[in-house]
């Protein structure tokens, strides 16, 4: 299984990572883009959504998505 | 599209330890909206970004705030300003209205207190090296000489040949106030004789004569008792002297050194618990001259302060370029203002303070500079919030020595702006431009 599909989303943001027993504190935009992944949307259909959603550039988006996916990475919760 | 609000996304692990009843470092924000009532959003639309900012009320208030710990304490003192603590000539003139004759360290500095109208005996002329020329240019003015060294000795004795006239010189001393590192490298030291043989030098050449003694013990003195034992040798210098030579020295110079509320690196109380006060300051010096005077006229007492009287009232306003997220996890910023503005970030850690409050937590930051240079680093790591491009950052106290040592290095000089006392904000000094960057150059 998928790092990404182990996780665990609660109501306040919190994501837990029950292998490693470890916990990260998300915002509501980080929660939206784990739940994305985790229905295994790509980065470019996340980016689309959030555009619609939002009154927020693509490029923009683009910036802080990416970032926000390197660091998934760099805690090793995206591979 | 609707009107949902646009938070950047943030994640960060959860570290138990970080929680603590003090607050939480993933909260925490300093926000700065405005200096005496101007916006620095204001300012960095109106005046460019980088930008230095000075408050010309705070300036005030500190100067009455030292001057008064010493005026209600001891009947004759006057400060001299520090020019290279900042020679921008608008700060020069604060403090020459409040009263502050001027302190300098070279020709340069000399030639700038002249253009603003300051006479010759209201110049203290301190320094290693004194250009000849330059010297006798003083001497005629009727500047305050500080003499650094033998060399010094003899040219004063030749310009007073030359000018056929006695020269009123003061003398640097340097001494071991308990304090670490000594300053040993200027004037002539006490504890070794060596001050004394220079001062009976002098009256056995018969051409000059010693109207004052100076010292300064270095900067940022954290123990207001080092004060006491220098102006505790300093006055029994002065006793010695005028009995062996029969004299009256005039004025004693306690130096400047006194710490600004700059947090230095490696310390881990805040400035406000570890700094002392002006009048702890105040009293110990002038405790040490009551203790110590023989004489039946009190000595005339000045005072260099330089950091202590600026360096709170300095602000850099810099924006947010970009940022990047660094293989270790960290974010680092590009901001438009670096270590090519602040000299003084090797040794101290600044506040950094935001334009606005951001919802979400703060997560390990770094902030970098504009300079394509590893070391352009103004801070290594804190904890910020994800900030916005363009937003607005804070970052003081620099008054004291940034500017003056600011590099013209890859970026343009940013322009300085004054706030006066009535909150109104003046340009003092322009951004450079190309024409200013070549100048000279052929
Ligand atoms: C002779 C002299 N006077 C005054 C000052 C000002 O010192 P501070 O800024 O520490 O008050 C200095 C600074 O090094 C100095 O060398």
């Amino acid at each position: 299984m998928n790092t990404i599909d182990q996780l665990v989303l609660d109501e306040n943001n919190i994501l837990f990572y029950p292998m490693m027993g470890n916990s990260y504190q998300l915002n509501n935009l980080g929660n939206e883009i784990v739940t994305s992944l985790k229905q295994h949307k790509t980065k470019d259909e996340i980016i689309e959504a959030l555009a619609l959603k939002y009154e927020v550039s693509k490029s923009e988006l683009f910036i802080d998505v990416s970032d926000f996916l390197s660091k998934l990475k760099i805690y090793g919760l995206l591979s | 599209m609707s009107e949902v609000k646009y938070e950047k996304p943030t994640i960060n692990k959860i570290e138990f330890a970080m929680a603590s009843k003090y607050g939480s470092p993933m909260k925490t924000q300093n926000i700065r909206t405005e200096i005496d009532g101007v916006s620095v959003n204001k300012l960095t639309e109106k005046y460019g970004s980088p930008i230095f900012v000075f408050s010309q009320r705070q300036i005030e208030e500190k100067y009455n705030t030292l001057y008064s710990a010493f005026s209600s304490r001891y009947p004759d003192v006057t400060f001299g300003w520090s020019y290279k603590t900042n020679y921008l000539n608008e700060i020069c003139k604060v403090f020459h209205n409040l009263g502050s004759i001027a302190e300098v360290v070279s020709e340069f500095e000399y030639q700038k207190a002249r253009a603003l109208g300051i006479e010759g005996k209201n110049i203290i002329f301190n320094g290693p090296y004194k250009p000849y020329e330059d010297l006798k240019i003083a001497v005629q003015e009727g500047a305050k000489i500080h003499v650094d060294n033998l060399f010094e000795l003899n040219d004063l004795e030749k310009i007073a040949d030359e000018l056929d006239m006695k020269i009123p010189v003061a003398i640097r001393i340097n001494m071991d106030t308990g304090t670490y590192p000594q300053w040993s490298r200027f004037g002539f030291n006490y504890e070794s004789g060596d001050a004394y043989e220079a001062i009976k030098r002098m009256y056995d050449g018969g051409k000059l004569y010693l109207n004052g003694i100076h010292s300064h013990i270095g900067t940022f003195m954290l123990d207001a008792n080092a004060y006491k034992l220098a102006t505790t040798k300093i006055m029994q210098l002065k006793a010695q002297v005028e009995t062996d030579f029969n004299s009256e020295i005039e004025y004693i110079d306690l130096g400047g050194g006194f710490a600004s509320k700059s947090n230095l690196k490696g310390v881990y109380q805040s400035a406000d618990v570890i700094v002392p006060t002006a009048d702890d300051y105040a009293q110990a010096i002038t405790d040490a001259i009551y203790a110590n005077n023989k004489s039946e006229k009190l000595p005339k007492l000045y005072l260099e302060t330089g950091r202590a009287m600026i360096d709170e009232a300095g602000y850099l306003l810099t924006s947010v370029h970009g940022y990047k997220r660094f293989p270790d996890g960290k974010k680092g910023y590009i901001l438009d203002a670096g270590v090519n503005l602040l000299y003084t970030s090797t040794w101290y850690n600044f506040n950094i303070e935001l334009d606005k409050h951001y919802e979400g937590e703060n997560e390990p930051s770094m902030l970098n500079g504009p300079l394509c240079m590893n070391i352009d680093v103004i801070e290594e790591h804190l904890m910020l919030p994800a900030l916005d491009r363009g937003s607005v950052l804070t970052i003081s106290p620099v008054g004291a020595y940034n500017y003056t040592q600011a590099m013209q290095f890859i970026r343009y000089k940013p322009a300085v702006v004054m706030i006066d006392t009535k909150g109104e904000a003046h340009v003092i000094k322009d951004v450079d431009d190309l024409a200013t960057v070549n100048y000279k150059e052929v």
